[in-house]
């Protein structure tokens, strides 16, 4: 099982670039594309943050495939 | 290839510890029979290539710290990737000073075989001095600072 999230699409369709979420969540953009590429899982207090920036639960975000 | 502020400034650690290893260091190791070092003793020595260490490395880092790493944002990526790459280092230092510490232990044995046998040629094959050893440490250090940046490198590079 692979951790997969929909960060790109749910980023995109909220208008967020990744400079300004990673600036709003308290990380850099290089974390934001890793994490979007599935190379770094996030810990569990960024993945919440990013979650609640995002307007969504994060079960909906991340995900095991 | 772009590459991000951090990339860059570990590229530029790279570069300092290997001018380091190969400039700096043979430098002193060649010239330490001439007026370079003006103590003769191997503490005045060490002394003296400490501070020149530690002088080297503070402008080379103030001068990154300035230029590249400047407002930059560290979170828990980084830190996963600092703490894997220290990891590395911290075991091949530790690796290789057991290894260093055998071979200085092996020489001791040698230099006590020669006064048993007289046998000239097995002490000359391990003969090393005590400035070698230390410059031997150093080496140690710098290859490792690099080895442990390069990975550094790659980590950001691929996680």
């Amino acid at each position: 099982m692979i951790l997969k999230n929909n960060l790109k699409e749910v980023r995109q369709k909220n208008g967020f670039t990744q400079e300004e979420l990673g600036t709003n969540v308290g990380v850099s953009r290089q974390t934001i594309i890793s994490i979007e590429r599935y190379r770094y899982k996030p810990s569990l207090e960024l993945a919440m943050k990013i979650a609640n920036e995002l307007n969504m639960k994060i079960e909906k975000l991340f995900y095991f495939a | 290839m772009a590459l991000s502020k951090k990339e860059i400034s570990i590229l530029i650690e790279i570069v300092f510890s290997i001018a380091f290893a190969f400039i700096f260091l043979p430098y002193f190791y060649e010239n330490q029979d001439n007026k370079l070092i003006l103590m003769d003793d191997l503490i005045g020595k060490i002394i003296q290539i400490s501070i020149f260490t530690v002088f080297y490395f503070s402008v080379a880092y103030s001068l990154l710290e300035l230029v590249l790493r400047k407002n930059e944002t560290k979170d828990e990526r980084d830190d996963m990737i600092n703490s894997k790459s220290y990891k590395l280092g911290y075991l091949l230092y530790e690796f290789s000073l057991f290894i260093l510490i055998g071979y200085v232990c092996s020489k001791f044995q040698n230099k006590e075989l020669l006064n048993l046998t007289g046998n000239q040629e097995l002490y000359n094959g391990f003969n090393i001095t005590d400035v070698e050893i230390v410059f031997l440490i150093l080496m140690l250090l710098a290859f490792i600072s690099i080895v442990k940046s390069l990975y550094q490198f790659y980590l950001y590079r691929t996680v």
